[in-house]
């Protein structure tokens, strides 16, 4: 059965029968759409190691969920819409729509989550090369709850921006938290701290973005990605300490428990992820050339409370590319140097300060550091 | 041989404006074993029948006199639940359901009761009755098998194949579908973007971002504004479809 690409994606198909009479038997469900579905999709039939490729139009190579790493971002912190919100936030929904439609035709410019997209499409490139048939690669899906009104404009600026975007849920309004997990989703980027704090309690990683007016340029060709330690990468154990009791007694409880990993934090699997690909660089000897660099940024010191975090690494099996013991003193200077696509911290505090010094910082509301900023805010206000 | 039998219990809608809905009885009853009990039990359209309900309440309380509105129509076709013919009519009558006429025929002839009826759409849970009429120019659909929850009716669209070129004719089954998809469209119109009775949903599984693009510009060109739509670019479509949670998938069935 051959299958003419064309009159596959024009809905023309012969021989391929798409309806109800397809299978022998008449009780329908439509999971077992599925396999006919496959059996349609190949634009090329190529040979492949067992393995069924899945293709779209132009013979473009697309990985299956679970194969790839994939990265869900909303609209609000891919581009721009801060125009849009206040349609919203003073005119209501209806006006909201009216004006993006209106607009349909107007590219939204690049939000804080823009760069880090376009370096992670950067290694794709890289990983195609090296692995052409590989699904290990990183999968970008739209996640927004907007209403499929404004679709048509996304797509515009998809399209005006180059990003290769093919997957995406406009869910017009219910939460998109289900949605993660049916993408298997590794980590989630939105500007809404609500949504982010649910895919968190789902065990999905996430982080808050906020919109900065002042953006320090980072390398198009080599991803940066930077993590703070406690509360992100390991739990918030030592943090609840230093909390309730003071650094002393952080100190010698770090010192007491060196040989005893930390528990994980909710990004740990990312960075899990990231060292995974870098490994398939490492493999093709471009270990001096990866395209993907990690950092650690910790205000824990070198030679004390640094060293439990640094085992707990290890014993891992994590490779950290850099680790920036900062002893306490701040991390905006650090980063500035650095220039992450994106850097995790799970204190408001330093997430400002970054900000300040133009490095795009995504707050991970996780563990007890989060009591302490709503007591900080609301002390501010008063 | 074909016989309708009119709900006198229900309002009767206009023919010429009205939506034609046709669903199997087997998908609405359960007509188990004649145990004396005069009402059977709910099947998997049941919810279904609920939320298109629901949609036609809403429509009269913006306009008393609205005429675009869901008209239910039974069809009986199977042998066994002819025979239990009274029982299905007492059971409408026992859960409220808004159907407007039984049609009872043979298995052979239930296409042409869809046809007698002017049915818009046909729905079915078995996929053989459901390609003999889409063979017959009646557009049709199969019911969600799992009993979908929400009160909200949610028509969920496979939109790969939505364009259609040019060069080939309409089979009467495209029309079929497309004259539905406007009904709906100006349906949803009705109400607004906030707390809607239906929901319009577009799914494309098989193409990127500009199939699903092309086909949200289709719809809108027809007058059907789609709530939601998702892009699966051949990523699989059963964790999402279990999401959506769908009263009926509508794909746009090609004939060979």
């Amino acid at each position: 059965m051959s299958l003419d690409p064309v009159q596959v994606m024009s809905g023309q198909v012969k021989g391929l029968k798409v309806g109800p009479s397809s299978n022998g038997d008449s009780r329908g469900s439509w999971e077992e759409k599925e396999d006919q579905d496959n059996v349609g999709l190949a634009t090329k039939p190529k040979p492949v190691t067992g393995r069924r490729t899945r293709k779209v139009e132009g013979g473009v190579f697309f990985p299956k969920p679970e194969n790839a790493v994939t990265v869900a971002v909303s609209s609000r912190v891919l581009f721009r819409t801060e125009r849009e919100q206040k349609v919203f936030e003073q005119d209501g929904v209806e006006e909201y729509l009216r004006f993006q439609i209106e607009h349909e035709n107007e590219p939204f410019t690049p939000g804080p989550a823009f760069p880090f997209v376009k370096a992670l499409e950067a290694v794709n490139c890289r990983l195609r090369e090296l692995y052409p048939q590989s699904e290990e690669l990183f999968d970008i899906v739209l996640v927004t709850y907007n209403h499929a009104h404004v679709g048509i404009r996304l797509i515009n600026t998809i399209n005006h921006h180059n990003l290769f975007i093919e997957r995406f849920c406009m869910t017009g309004g219910s939460s998109p938290i289900g949605y993660l997990k049916a993408w298997q989703t590794n980590l989630y980027l939105s500007a809404d701290a609500d949504k982010v704090r649910e895919a968190l309690s789902e065990g999905i990683a996430a982080a808050t973005m906020f919109t900065s007016e002042k953006v320090t340029e980072v390398s198009e060709s080599q991803l940066r990605v930077a993590f703070d330690g406690d509360a992100v990468l390991f739990s918030d154990e030592s943090e609840r300490i230093f909390k309730a009791h003071g650094l002393d007694k952080f100190f010698e409880h770090e010192r007491d428990n060196e040989d005893t990993l930390l528990d994980h934090g909710p990004l740990k699997g990312f960075l899990e992820a990231l060292g995974k690909l870098q490994k398939k660089f490492y493999a093709k000897g471009q270990r001096l050339d990866c395209p993907i660099r990690t950092y650690l940024v910790t205000a824990r010191s070198a030679a004390s409370s640094g060293i439990r975090a640094l085992k707990t690494l290890r014993a891992w099996g994590l490779e950290i590319d850099e680790a920036l013991f900062l002893a306490g003193a701040p991390k905006g200077p650090m980063l500035e140097k650095i220039r992450p696509h994106i850097y995790f911290d799970d204190q408001m505090f330093h997430v400002e300060g970054a900000a300040e010094m133009g490095t795009v910082a995504a707050h991970v509301p996780y563990g007890i550091a989060q009591k302490h900023n709503a007591k900080q805010n609301s002390s501010v206000r008063k | 041989m074909v016989s309708t039998i009119q709900n006198t219990d229900v309002k009767q809608k206009e023919a010429d404006r009205a939506v034609v809905v046709a669903v199997t009885s087997r998908a609405v009853f359960d007509c188990g074993a004649d145990d004396g009990d005069e009402v059977c039990e709910v099947g998997v359209a049941f919810p279904l029948l609920q939320a298109l309900q629901r949609v036609n309440e809403r429509l009269l309380e913006e306009n008393p006199s609205e005429s675009l509105l869901f008209d239910v129509v039974l069809i009986t076709s199977d042998s066994q639940q002819q025979q239990q013919s009274s029982r299905i009519i007492s059971s409408t009558r026992h859960h409220g359901l808004e159907i407007s006429s039984f049609c009872f025929s043979s298995e052979e002839d239930f296409t042409e009761s869809l046809l007698k009826n002017n049915v818009h759409l046909f729905l079915t849970t078995d996929r053989d009755e459901a390609a003999q009429a889409s063979q017959k120019g009646v557009f049709s659909a199969l019911l969600n098998g799992k009993v979908a929850s929400s009160e909200q009716l949610r028509v969920v669209f496979c939109g790969d194949a939505v364009i259609r070129t040019d060069a080939e004719p309409p089979s009467a089954s495209q029309d079929a579908a497309q004259s539905f998809w406007a009904q709906l469209g100006e349906m949803r119109r009705r109400f607004g973007m906030l707390d809607s009775p239906l929901s319009l949903v577009l799914l494309t599984s098989r193409g990127g971002r500009e199939s699903c693009g092309t086909a949200l510009q289709t719809l809108r060109s027809r007058g059907v504004n789609m709530d939601e739509a998702y892009s699966l670019a051949g990523a699989p479509r059963s964790p999402i479809l279990s999401l959506l949670r769908p009263h009926f998938l509508l794909i746009n069935h090609l004939q060979d």
